[in-house]
């Protein structure tokens, strides 16, 4: 079953003198339980594209449907609600709130779902648990290591359970045994929670880790391997 | 849990809040004691005005208002008393006949109001008798045939005061606390009479340094005061039917109040020494003067007694000391004014700080939108954040300059440099801030709109950001 599927997708953008296709006809399907990585040089449309798929941005032209939703029959509003309920993020900057423990900040977005507090503390303490941070719960961000910090965020992005989560480049900022730790960490958890990741990169060592790859050009898939079991 | 974010981002920048709140809570101490200072000072006033100088009301004769012709009583004198005493919004009436004369020593002499009072009425009504100056013997109602008590300032004009220096003097001057070095300096001096005020600074001005005269000046002044207490001052005045008599008073009290003018301007003796030689009847009276019991219905009352006595004059204070009632009536306009003033200065400041605190966290702000943040929650929590800030300072002020209404309310503060030109016009040197706590719910109510006012602007400026540059931003 798809849990993304991107028609004809197409972003352009309004550059000074030329006009730039960001992504460019990109046909996309993404199923359930996936740990795919979007590859491709610098410049070439992934966190484009990462954007429109979770419906940050919006396409030029082509559609993006998450599981039903037709992403472009959503308003604003909607398209936060969305997010908030279905999308899971992990940024290259961490950007955990500096003012929040590490457990804060886990729970912040059950908090902003709405669910109940016990529910959401136990949560927090098992997905902690899960990262291997269960000791750092009081822990401000400054007071972590980059590695950490990233941990944090891939708790925080997998604690309200959604449909997939987008890590655009989650490694960039990390040492290598710390990019390890963190994928290892993703993979567990992609099995163990059965939640969808899609991640880009373009470091080897996380490549190598991904059980499909998606190589981006200029805006256009030209390679798309899935990786035998 | 916006709440709790709001509060701990309010702490991040922990200088610049703490720079903010500083100036939201010196404002707010500045406000509020200025406020407390204005307050004070016209409430002293409208004390004065009430329990020494006017009472709430006053009925006279219509006409005698007009040029103060003595034969213009207050007709149906009785039955108004009977009615008066009736009235429960009434505490307590005085009755006089007042006589304009001119007064004269061997040394001097001055124009002003004779009052003829009874002594038990004028006491309960009007507070002379509580500010009978040290040495200035005592309020009427002594042995004394034809008693007479003045102003300060009259004995002045009169020449009946005096400074000199005796070794009573020197010794009530130790007693004082003044050091005896500074009590012996005045040894030059003894012995000698000096007539005025003016003369005695001057000499005292050759004797001592300026900073002696400015810590013991005062003490200086009050323990060479001396009254001619029982002196004779002679009164010419028109009776009743215009003939002109003169009549003896003796000195048997000095007062003085904070109003010069009406302490030039009034002098008081028993009603049956002036009734008698001004030819009136014992029910003729040019003034009643009526206290309340409640200082907030002068009106009403006064307006329910005309429905009753067309024919008389009934004034409130307020009609009598215009000046005052306007300054009460502007304290209302002044707190908003000043606080509106204060608090508008400091919307700016926490609007700009919150914009450059928005700035600084763009990334972060396009991180929570991202992530599912609304933007009516984004909205709150800046909105929050910065009526924190404002709330903080704004609380810490209010009960800082509480405080120090509080404290100065107790000792005073004395602006005495410049009290002349205050007490000419009857506005004490010596200020009792106080504030009532009605005040505090405005100020409060202002406090709140202000921050709710200047949290639009950088909440809105929030909701402007586009999350996905946001995010790419470094
Ligand atoms: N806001 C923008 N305005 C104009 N051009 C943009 C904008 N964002 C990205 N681009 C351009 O789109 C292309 C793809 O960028 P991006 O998606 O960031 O690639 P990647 O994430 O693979 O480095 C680049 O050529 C980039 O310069
Ligand atoms: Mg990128």
């Amino acid at each position: 079953m798809n849990v993304i599927e991107t028609k004809n997708l197409e972003k352009v953008y309004d550059g000074k003198a030329v006009e730039v296709k960001a992504v460019n006809k990109v046909n996309l399907n993404i199923e359930e339980g996936e740990f795919t990585a979007i590859v491709g040089p610098s410049g070439s449309g992934k966190t484009t594209l990462l954007n429109l798929i979770s419906g940050l941005d919006s396409p030029t032209a082509g559609s993006i449907h998450i599981d039903d939703t037709d992403l472009s029959t959503l308003n604003r509003k909607q398209l936060v609600d969305f997010r908030l309920k279905n999308i899971g993020f992990v940024f290259q900057s961490y950007n955990l709130i500096p003012v929040l423990t590490a457990g804060e900040n886990v729970s912040f977005i059950m908090e902003l779902q709405g669910r109940d507090k016990h529910e959401t503390e136990a949560r927090t303490r098992e997905i902690l648990e899960n990262v291997g941070l269960a000791d750092r719960y009081h822990s401000r961000p400054n007071q972590l290591s980059g590695g950490q910090q990233q941990r944090v965020a891939v708790a925080r992005a997998l604690a309200s359970k959604p449909r997939f989560i987008i890590a655009d480049e989650p490694t960039a900022n990390l040492d290598t045994k710390s990019t390890e730790n963190l994928l290892d960490i993703m993979e567990e958890l992609n099995q163990k929670e059965k939640i969808t990741f899609i991640f880009s990169t373009h470091d080897q060592r996380v490549v190598k880790k991904a059980r499909r790859i998606i190589l981006l050009e200029d805006g256009r898939i030209v390679k798309d391997e899935q990786k035998k079991q | 849990m916006i709440w709790s974010i709001a509060w701990k981002n309010v702490w991040r920048s922990r200088k610049r809040s703490l720079i903010v709140i500083s100036a939201v809570t010196l404002g707010t101490i500045a406000g509020v004691f200025t406020s407390g200072m204005m307050n004070g000072w016209v409430n002293q006033r409208i004390d004065a005005v009430i329990n020494t100088e006017m009472s709430h009301i006053q009925v006279h004769h219509p006409d005698y208002l007009l040029n103060n012709e003595l034969k213009y009583t207050i007709p149906n004198y009785q039955k108004v008393i009977t009615t008066l005493n009736q009235n429960p919004a009434v505490k307590q009436i005085s009755s006089r006949i007042k006589v304009t004369a001119m007064a004269a020593t061997s040394r001097g002499n001055t124009a002003l109001t004779l009052q003829g009072v009874n002594i038990e009425d004028e006491k309960a009504i009007r507070d002379i008798h509580e500010k009978i100056v040290k040495n200035g013997g005592t309020y009427l109602g002594t042995e004394m045939r034809n008693p007479i008590v003045i102003s300060d300032k009259t004995a002045e004009q009169l020449r009946i005061k005096s400074y000199s220096v005796t070794s009573e003097t020197i010794d009530s001057l130790k007693t004082l606390g003044v050091p005896e070095n500074i009590a012996n300096k005045t040894g030059p001096l003894k012995n000698k009479r000096f007539k005025t005020e003016k003369l005695y600074k001057k000499a005292l001005e050759k004797q001592f340094t300026k900073k002696e005269i400015n810590e013991y000046g005062h003490h200086l002044l009050n323990a060479a005061k001396h009254y001619r207490l029982r002196s004779k001052i002679v009164f010419t005045f028109n009776e009743r039917n215009g003939g002109l008599v003169y009549q003896t008073y003796r000195v048997c009290g000095i007062f003085k109040t904070n109003n010069t003018m009406f302490d030039q301007m009034n002098a008081f003796v028993l009603h049956n020494d002036l009734a008698e030689v001004a030819d009136f009847e014992d029910k003729e009276y040019h003034e009643i003067a009526i206290l309340l019991n409640d200082n907030e219905k002068p009106e009403d009352v006064k307006t329910n007694l005309k429905k009753t006595f067309p024919g008389l004059s009934f004034l409130s204070w307020k009609d009598l000391s215009p000046e005052t009632a306007l300054m009460t009536d502007f304290m209302d306009v002044w707190y908003i004014i000043i606080i509106g003033i204060i608090l508008m200065a400091l919307a700016f400041g926490i609007i700009n700080t919150m914009l450059m605190a928005i700035l600084e966290r763009t990334k972060e702000l396009g991180m929570l939108m991202a992530i599912g943040m609304n933007r009516k929650r984004v909205f709150n929590m800046i909105m929050l954040e910065t009526i924190f800030l404002t709330f903080v300072g704004a609380l810490a002020g209010m009960v800082l300059g509480a405080l120090s209404i509080f404290i100065t309310g107790k000792t005073g503060l004395n602006f005495s440099s410049v009290s002349e030109g205050f007490e000419a016009v009857g506005w004490s040197a010596q200020v009792y801030p106080s504030i009532g706590f009605d005040f505090f719910i405005l100020v409060t109510i202002m406090v709140v709109v202000t921050g709710i006012l200047s949290s639009i602007i950088p909440a809105r400026k929030a909701l402007k950001m586009n999350p996905v540059e946001a995010i790419r931003t470094e």
